[in-house]
């Protein structure tokens, strides 16, 4: 009777948590997908009821795809600055020998990730304008006038603009996370790699790495689910322009919705985002599971 | 990374849900009762109003307006939404789509303030703002005209505009250029302000809609009125009209030759090419009528060396020349809104003369679209000119992104910047509208 009460009790503790997540939460996820089922007239409120219309819309819609590709692009790159690239650079801070300097390399690599990335997005669009941003007056300057451009006005180069302005905020923050694993490494490892003779290069293939590989793979999974989130960035820099050659998923579904009056094929692109993103936390789950290290 | 929010997708859920919350699905505000214009004005409670002029130098005027109409009804509380030129769009959407619409709200003319007729959420306002009555009376017809659906009135236009070329007096002096008299002369003259240390012609792209500007200026030159005017509704759009490629090859060969960022145009603000403008670097700029008193300042452009004319007529056009690009931007009353004929006499206080005289002369420089309040004397001389050439003009082409539909628009917005790129030629552009008015029919 006791135990009874004492779950009831439990129960009640969290049931207002957990109606606020049913509402706010689960509830519109529900109704994003109900959404995505109609042809909805925001004006006059008519909804008319498209079955998967809006899905196969999507099939034979270029820009969705293009979309698609960006963001699987900026999922690639930011695997190699944000995962790979960041754990080398943790391993090289933590192989400073001055706690000192450590401390002040972690600092300055984490600098960027404390600028919200709306702010770093404008900071990059004046870095990038063609006729008053630094980069282009930086190329001439060197002599590489050739290179000098407009970086967001170009189809061919916007999309990897923006991408590089992302790893520059979000290398730091990586960086750090990896500097905390490699920590946690006990340093009787290294010592005994050490007394075996193996150099830093060695050591770090095969103790850094093998024993960081349960962040490594949080972090990848981190990176990618990213990657299929970006909107900031792109909205401040390039608004998916020009000609829709930097739009990702979510500037797509906002133009859809905000611009095109379509709500319903929105509604289906955020419910692609959302399956994505949701395949992705599953993966993680059980890669954290799988991959846990244990000494 | 933890600041790459979903925000689209959050924002979209949270419309969604506050559709639905409101009873989206029943119409809009289907319960609510139809906005009264007849009752007796009750000068109490709160009166919500949607504006467009957020931001430093439009902001006050709401406020003082506000303000002044408080102090006479002391009962009544104004409650300001102000939003820029850009959010307010989102704003605007978020709103209707959760049925929650103030009192008054911002709109353009066009397909924009149409949608909102269309689907009942505009109070008819026929029979106290109709041309006939005594408060239509002191609004230009024209301007009440652009708010007319199926003989009613629905909109309370609040200021005129019209797209002008803005030059420097003293850049074209130098260059010895003349105010170009055709499209050909203006791209002409291009080199001689070059030589003359200017840019000649200052441009960005960067949202799109700038370069549309040009090209429904342009379209209206180069294609029949009559044409153009079908063309922008998908249901009797053919668009095949050979003026469509003349004005968008005449717009690629503009940016091409007179722009500095060429190609590049589209990484550029359209407030930096402003700027350009006024700081004396560039010799033109094409911008609104309400732009005018921003252009120039005592340290910058001087108003004196501020001159507009109406983008040059290219040689041989087929449409009509004596078009300018404009449009009147004015207020709808919430069609379920309790408080209508409140609505309707704040707005009256907001359209007479003393403040619609304040509005047309500096700092905020909108041109009233009530009769007598932009003169000589109570605007500054490039508002006045320019709206004297609005009103004279035989017909407005309201903007290109406006008068059509949302995914035509939109493909004429993607079109423009792929000329601009060179992404596209303008067959390819126009081919690219034509499907989008396709699927949109």
């Amino acid at each position: 009777m006791r135990a009874i009460r004492q779950r009831a009790l439990g129960l009640a503790w969290v049931a207002p948590a957990l109606a606020l997540v049913v509402v706010f939460v689960y509830l519109p996820l529900v109704q994003n997908f109900e959404f995505s089922t109609l042809e909805w007239d925001i004006y006059s409120g008519s909804q008319e009821y498209v079955g998967l219309d809006n899905y196969r819309k999507l099939i034979d819609d270029p820009v969705f795809w293009s979309s698609m590709g960006n963001n699987v692009l900026y999922a690639v790159v930011s695997i190699a600055f944000q995962v790979f690239g960041a754990l080398l650079l943790a391993a090289l801070i933590e192989g400073v020998r001055s706690e000192r300097w450590q401390r002040g390399l972690r600092a300055i690599y984490f600098i960027p990730s404390a600028i919200s990335m709306t702010v770093a997005g404008l900071l990059f669009y004046f870095i990038y304008e063609p006729n008053l941003g630094p980069l282009n007056h930086l190329l001439k300057a060197v002599g590489l006038d050739s290179l000098a451009q407009a970086w967001l006005g170009q189809e061919s180069t916007a999309m990897p603009a923006i991408i590089a302005m992302s790893q520059w905020q979000g290398f730091g923050y990586s960086t750090l996370l990896f500097a905390v694993a490699i920590q946690r490494i006990p340093k009787e490892i290294y010592g005994a790699a050490a007394i075996d003779g193996t150099g830093p290069v060695r050591r770090f293939v095969h103790v850094t790495v093998p024993l960081v590989r349960e962040m490594t793979g949080l972090m990848m999974m981190v990176t990618v689910s990213g990657a299929f989130q970006v909107f900031n960035e792109v909205m401040v820099m390039t608004s998916g322009g020009p000609d829709n050659s930097s739009q990702v998923l979510g500037t797509w579904l906002y133009r859809n919705g905000f611009v095109r009056n379509d709500f319903g094929y929105a509604a289906a692109i955020a419910t692609v985002i959302f399956v994505i993103t949701m395949g992705i936390a599953v993966a993680q789950l059980w890669v954290t599971r799988r991959g846990r290290v244990e000494w | 990374m933890r600041s790459r929010a979903l925000t689209s997708f959050a924002a979209l859920l949270g419309t969604l849900t506050l559709a639905s919350c409101s009873g989206g699905g029943g119409g809009p505000a289907a319960d609510a009762p139809k906005a009264d214009l007849t009752a007796t004005t009750e000068f109490s409670g709160t009166l919500s109003i949607l504006t467009k002029f957020a931001g430093e130098p439009l902001q006050p005027y709401f406020e003082d307006i506000a303000a002044a109409y408080q102090k006479q009804h002391p009962g009544v509380q104004v409650e300001l939404i102000q939003e820029t030129d850009q959010s307010i769009k989102d704003k605007t959407k978020t709103l209707t789509a959760s049925n929650a619409l103030p009192d008054i709200f911002f709109t353009w003319s066009g397909n924009w303030a149409e949608n909102f007729v269309r689907g009942g959420r505009a109070a008819d306002l026929s029979a106290v703002i109709g041309p006939d009555t005594e408060w239509g009376r002191t609004f230009s017809p024209g301007s009440l005209s652009a708010f007319s659906y199926d003989g009613k009135y629905y909109g309370i236009p609040l200021y005129g505009n019209g797209k002008f070329m803005g030059y420097n007096k003293a850049a074209f002096a130098k260059a010895g250029v003349k105010v170009p008299t055709t499209f050909e002369e203006m791209l002409g003259s291009c080199a001689a302000l070059r030589e003359a240390g200017y840019e000649p012609v200052a441009f960005g792209n960067k949202d799109g809609w700038p370069a549309l500007h040009y090209l429904q200026q342009l379209f209206a030159y180069n294609v029949p009125a009559e044409t153009l005017q079908a063309d922008f509704s998908p249901r009797t759009a053919k668009l095949d009209h050979p003026g469509y490629v003349a004005a968008l090859t005449q717009f690629k060969k503009l940016v091409d030759t007179c722009t500095d960022t060429g190609k590049g145009t589209n990484g550029v603000l359209y407030s930096s090419a402003q700027q350009a403008l006024h700081d004396g670097k560039a010799a033109m700029y094409y911008q609104e009528v309400l732009e005018f008193d921003n252009a120039t300042d005592d340290d910058g452009l001087k108003p004196d060396d501020f001159g507009i004319f109406p983008l040059p007529v290219p040689q041989g056009a087929a449409g009509d020349t004596e078009t300018i690009e404009g449009a009147p931007e004015g207020y709808l009353v919430n069609a379920r809104s309790p408080r209508a004929a409140l609505a309707v006499d704040f707005m009256k206080f907001v359209t007479s003369m003393d403040n619609a005289e304040t509005l047309s002369a500096p700092p905020y420089g909108q041109p009233s679209t009530v009769v007598g309040a932009v003169t000589a004397e109570t605007s500054s001389k490039a508002v006045y000119e320019g709206m004297e050439l609005v009103n004279k003009a035989p017909r407005l082409a309201g903007w290109l992104d406006t008068v059509t539909v949302p995914e035509v628009a939109d493909a004429w917005l993607a079109g423009g910047e792929a000329l601009i790129s060179g992404g596209s030629t303008p067959e390819q552009v126009l081919a690219s509208v034509r499907e989008a008015s396709e699927s949109a029919k």
